[in-house]
């Protein structure tokens, strides 16, 4: 845990600094680009509360992606279970009308039900064809951009505006503000928790693990792969599709608007990964995740360095986290060796007796 | 008569890019890397295409360009990959995001805008007429007159058949992919088998975005790969890296992209159209499980 | 042989000097080892598992770089930095895991690496073909060069391994443990066409944990034990009794000790199993056998002749197949793998990829299976499983079978491969199931951690536990079996009471050169 954070940390400096040398060169302020960034994005109330909620759909689109990969379940369909979990609370927020306490559960439902649904076609087809879910989730990502594109350009279309959005759903669907920190935060974090529980403290999720792990394994001691992995899809898929719903409900907007979906899905991916699918990593680099997006408006505003960049950086970060991650167990293993070899070398000629070494694979 | 010649040219030039991408990627199939950045190799050349064409107003130095950008793009592959011992599918998916990222920082870090840059000073790649055929009424329509890459990609499946099954380092590097550790033993360093076969995926992706963005159309827009390098992906998986059944089925699916393409302007909405080449991708790939499926006994228990 | 004339007994061929090799991160393989090989003879190097002998080899052979050290070919110092360079030099090596390509042919994987080739790197296969057409004939080697490894036997596999090292002209040859994947006949074959590579002035260095067969066949032998090297002898007047005290350290006890079986009722039945595969290959044949509480009936046979595909039947990764299978006096053919778990243990060959997730900690490796049928680890609801209990029970497995460990939520892969296997054993014998499968229980351990579990295994068998054991090793057949069935090419060709028969019969039943009716 402690060579994780270590790691992390190293990994997060060295991507700041090739960050650093990439602004400078193209001759802004890299010292004040980055005090905005941290600014803009933690030293208010305000931005602080912004980050919080921008964190709450890279939460759930991490964990969605964090609790397939840990399983094996490599679901790269974040985006259009996203889509469809958004355009699922959009249809029954725009035709249903009841007072918040219903509709807003009646909506999460939807929401969960509607990312597990699409999710669930990809499990089907592995499950039933053998198709491989990390291309079909793929290609399923594309089919749910152009398909919600149709609705959202044509029958469900808001003739009002002037590029394709919905009309706003009805007031009951939308979420409580708490001082500007949207209820979506708190909904990210209570999912957060119940992944973390299931993942400890169930049997089915010891067998996910394992699953994800080695397979055969599990399966040879008696788990049903099968069943489990089309229970993680289903659940990998609901956190994606619940992401996408609090984009509608938790939104400035309370409409499915065209790119929606921005790059949440693929940020999704990558906090994944660079959380090496751990759970409570998956949260807190979903929250820097977020810091950088969140302090990228500043940083473009003060300093004129392009929102963009931050695209750049995310990416770098990931490179450089996980590469410092194996570097360093590449290491440690290098120093642990010769500190073993000058030990056996002070040895010599002291003893040539048994020593209780463990025999070793 | 008019309208399958226009369809069959559109295939043609849709196939091109997913031909190109799935060549560079047979390479890294053959030696048994999940070679997941293709996208991100292709977006790379798109945009170094069009930035080196723009600023010399030479298709030449775009081209050069182009390449360069997939050279790179495999470059941080192979270090982070091969030499930091970096995870092949993380790596895969940063460099994708880095291509995304990073061309749209580009775009509005040295040309201004959002979304796509398009100008009469972005230098096209030339197209060929081929002397004597181009002038036969329906033949010279159909097969001259393309951007010469469509060309060099059909001459490149060749290749690419004959490098990988007829040559020494086609020896050494179906056999890394196969065992690396026996092609280390006989004295072949599997690494830089390994780090050639992306090379060589890096400069053929690289060329697919130079054509994207060159020769299939003239600008770049953000993520203008649009999927092909995972279509690519598909491809060499349906057909288990053969490059000349790579360049069957590449032309398949150039048939539906230019399908949905000329069905544009019809009563379907486009956004429909556009779905054909990815819903062409899954059943096709229904197609190739189903056929592997058939009495899968204890391989399965490993897949799933 | 011992009184064998070496061609040039004095000349040092070989001199390996204070050799150090540590696997990261600490584990000592190599503890300053001194080494001399002479031209011209047969020098066997013997230890247990572990005890660093094929670690020296890959580090004299440039496949591994050592520490520290220093090794001298004809008196001239070398560091080779690959195999490459070693072969250069004339120094080839055959790997206790085969270095071949399953899908090239024999002639494809001779060339691999020094490729005769045309222009443009074009391959040149029909000049290489004649020269290794030339070798297989004046070494008399009777290799198809057309035929894919994969379809090849495992001895046919091992002379590829040979003629690619005599197609690379080297002279001085390692082989790594050639025995252990070869029948008695296989053995005997293997040794004359050595003595026949040594007649031809070839210097051989052999590697074996056997006793008699190194005895048989070297002219000088090496001791090794945990890393450092324990002797070096001339092979004149040697007992095994003295080669085993100096490889393990004490004296060895040859055989388990235990009592007569005393077997009970009936508690597997296997009627009439038949299994074609996907290929249409008929893999299983009509088997029909029956095991008893209380007794270990033993499975020999060479790999690939329907051990692994009965293995797969009785625990249902393979459900197609047609017969019955019966556990208890109940048809067990159309259970799931789980409700299958609670009438039998299951110890799989391969404890890395079948028996454990490495990555795991050796709690989640050792609650498997136990987590759904043991009703101690469920938590307050049924969903739930209770860390409490899962730590206890990796505990009591801890404590029972004298595992090794770092600590309780290490990983398991943090433990030598004597201990993985013990943690293996412990979880499934505790699930106190009235039958147990095992399939190469001690494969690749040490000596130690194999007395230890084949005592486990007669200590189970003396609790009234119907035991089916399957192994590569006909020493451990011997000595743990009360009744020895013999697979070939998916039939039942005999059994047999190991007490009255020798290997070599049962050698004979596994080459199908007996038995076989039909």
């Amino acid at each position: 845990m402690k060579k994780q954070i270590i790691t992390a940390f190293i990994g997060i400096i060295v991507a700041f600094l090739a960050g650093f040398i990439i602004m400078a060169l193209q001759g802004y302020n890299p010292a004040a680009s980055y005090y905005q960034l941290f600014s803009y994005s933690l030293f208010s109330r305000f931005a602080l509360f912004t980050t919080l909620n921008k964190a709450a759909p890279l939460i759930l689109t991490g964990l969605s992606a964090a609790i397939g990969f840990a399983s094996g379940a490599v679901n790269l369909g974040q985006v259009g279970q996203f889509l469809i979990g958004a355009m699922g609370v959009t249809a029954v927020g725009l035709w249903v009308d009841l007072p918040a306490p219903v509709m807003i559960p009646l909506l999460i439902a939807v929401a969960l039900s509607a990312g597990a649904f699409y999710a669930g076609i990809a499990a089907f087809l592995r499950v039933k064809f053998n198709m491989d879910e990390f291309i079909t989730t793929l290609m399923l990502n594309f089919l749910a951009g152009f398909f919600t594109l149709y609705l959202i350009s044509g029958p469900m279309i808001d003739e009002k505006m002037y590029s394709p959005m919905t009309p706003m759903i009805n007031r009951g669907g939308w979420f409580p503000q708490f001082g500007g920190l949207n209820f979506a935060f708190f909904l990210a974090v209570a999912a957060l928790a119940v992944i973390y529980f299931i993942w400890n403290y169930t049997k089915i999720g010891y067998e996910w693990k394992v699953m994800g792990r080695n397979a055969l394994f599990a399966k040879v001691g008696g788990c049903d792969n099968q069943k489990n992995y089309v229970r993680v899809m289903l659940v990998s898929g609901a956190l994606a599709g619940l992401a996408g719903a609090i984009m509608v409900l938790g939104g400035m907007q309370h409409r499915f608007v065209k790119g929606i979906d921005a790059n949440y899905g693929w940020d999704g991916v990558m906090i994944a990964i660079v959380a090496n699918n751990g759970v409570i990593g998956t949260g807190l680099y979903a929250l820097f995740f977020a810091m950088l997006q969140t302090g990228a408006m500043g940083m473009e505003l003060e300093t004129s360095v392009p929102s963009e960049f931050v695209l750049v950086l995310q990416a770098i970060t990931v490179l450089f986290v996980v590469a410092s991650r194996e570097s360093a167990h590449l290491l440690f293993n290098r120093i642990s060796v010769l500190l073993r070899l000058r030990k056996v070398r002070s040895q010599e000629r002291v003893s040539k007796g048994d020593d209780s070494d463990a025999a070793f694979d | 008569m008019q309208l399958l010649i226009e369809l069959l040219r559109s295939t043609i030039m849709a196939a091109t890019p997913v031909l190109l991408a799935a060549l560079g990627g047979t390479y890294t199939f053959y030696s048994n890397i999940f070679n997941i950045a293709m996208e991100g190799m292709m977006l790379i050349g798109a945009f170094m295409a069009v930035l080196g064409s723009y600023l010399f107003g030479s298709w030449v130095i775009g081209l050069l360009f182009g390449l360069a950008g997939g050279i790179l793009a495999a470059l941080i592959f192979i270090i982070f990959a091969v030499y930091l011992k970096t995870d092949e599918f993380v790596t895969g998916i940063a460099i994708n995001m880095l291509a995304l990222g990073g061309t749209t920082y580009l775009l509005r870090q040295i040309f201004d805008v959002k979304g796509a840059f398009m100008s009469p000073e972005i230098v096209a790649i030339p197209t060929w007429k081929i002397p004597l055929l181009h002038d036969i009424p329906v033949l010279g329509k159909l097969i001259s007159g393309y951007p010469f890459i469509v060309y060099v990609a059909l001459l490149a499946a060749l290749l690419v058949q004959f490098h990988v099954y007829k040559t020494r380092f086609g020896l050494r590097i179906r056999a890394t992919g196969e065992d690396a550790r026996t092609v280390d033993s006989v004295g072949v360093n599997s690494s830089s088998v390994k780090s050639i076969s992306i090379f060589y995926s890096g400069i053929l992706c690289g060329l697919a975005g130079v054509f994207l963005s060159l020769g299939y159309v003239n600008l770049f827009a953000e993520n203008m790969s649009n999927g092909r390098g995972w279509i690519a992906l598909a491809v060499i998986i349906l057909i288990q890296g053969r490059p000349l059944g790579i360049l069957l089925m590449s032309l398949v699916f150039g048939f539906f992209e230019g399908l949905g393409l000329t069905l544009q302007g019809t009563a379907i909405p486009s956004q429909f159209t556009q779905m054909v080449p990815y819903l062409a991708t899954l059943v096709a790939l229904y197609f190739y499980s189903r056929e592997k499926q058939t009495g899968v006994e204890v391989e399965e228990v490993e897949a799933v | 042989m011992v009184n064998a004339k070496l061609n040039r007994p004095d000349i040092e061929l070989i001199k390996i000097s204070s050799l150090v090799k540590i696997y990261p991160p600490a584990t000592l393989a190599v503890d300053q080892v001194d080494l001399t090989i002479k031209e011209g003879e047969i020098h066997s190097i013997i230890g247990e598992n572990g005890a660093g002998k094929s670690t020296l080899m890959k580090a004299l052979y440039g496949l591994i770089p050592y520490n520290s050290g220093k090794i001298y070919l004809r008196g001239k110092e070398i560091n080779f930095g690959s195999p490459k360079e070693a072969v250069r030099a004339g120094i080839g090596m055959v790997h206790q895991e085969f270095m071949l390509i399953p899908s090239y042919t024999v002639l494809e994987n001779v060339i691999l690496g020094v490729e005769p080739t045309g222009y443009f790197g074009v391959l040149n296969k029909r000049k290489a073909r004649e020269r290794v057409e030339k070798l297989v004939e004046e070494y008399n080697l009777n290799l198809n060069l057309n035929a894919r490894i994969e379809d090849i036997s495992v001895a046919a596999r091992q002379k590829v391994e040979i003629l690619k090292l005599l197609y690379k002209d080297v002279d001085i040859l390692i082989l790594d443990e050639p025995t252990a994947v070869l029948t008695p006949q296989e053995i005997e074959e293997l040794f004359s066409r050595l003595k026949r590579l040594k007649a031809m002035e070839k210097t051989i260095i052999f590697i074996s944990h056997k006793l008699d067969e190194v005895l048989e066949l070297s002219d000088t032998i090496t001791v090794m034990r945990k890393g450092k090297k324990v002797t070096t002898m001339v092979n004149e007047n040697l007992t095994k009794s003295e080669l085993a005290r100096a490889m393990v350290g004490r004296e060895v006890v040859f055989t388990v000790k235990k009592d007569e079986a005393r077997p009970g009722d009936e508690v597997l039945r296997i009627n009439n199993l038949t299994y074609t595969d996907r290929y249409k290959q008929e893999r299983l044949k009509g088997i029909n056998f029956n095991i008893r509480k209380g007794e270990i009936v033993g499975l020999a046979g060479v790999e690939g002749n329907g051990q692994f595909e009965l293995v797969n039947c009785i625990m249902g990764l393979i459900d197609d197949y047609q017969g019955e299978i019966l556990i208890n006096g109940v048809r067990i053919d159309n259970l799931s793998i789980l409700e299958r778990r609670k009438l039998m243990a299951y110890l799989p060959q391969d404890r890395k990829d079948t028996g454990s997730a490495q990555d795991l900690s050796l709690i989640s490796n050792s609650i498997m299976t136990h987590h759904r049928i043991n009703p101690g680890l469920t938590g307050r609801w049924e969903a739930l499983l209770d860390p409490g209990a899962s730590r206890e029970l990796t505990g009591q497995i801890i404590d029972k079978f004298n595992v090794l460990i770092p600590g309780i939520d290490a990983p398991i892969s943090s433990l030598s491969g004597g201990n993985q296997q013990k943690v293996i054993v412990g979880r499934e014998f505790m699930l106190n199931t009235d039958f147990v499968l095992l399939d190469q229980p001690t494969r690749g351990l040490d000596v130690g951690s194999i007395e230890f579990i084949q005592k486990e295994i007669i200590r189970k068998r003396d609790s009234g536990v119907g035991i089916l054991l399957i192994s590569a090793d006909l020493d451990e057949l011997f000595n743990l079996s009360d009744r020895l069935l013999i697979i070939y090419q998916g039939r039942i060709v005999a059994e047999v009471d190991p007490a009255e028969v020798d290997k070599e019969e049962v050698g004979e039943y596994m080459l199908g050169a007996k038995g076989v009716a039909s």
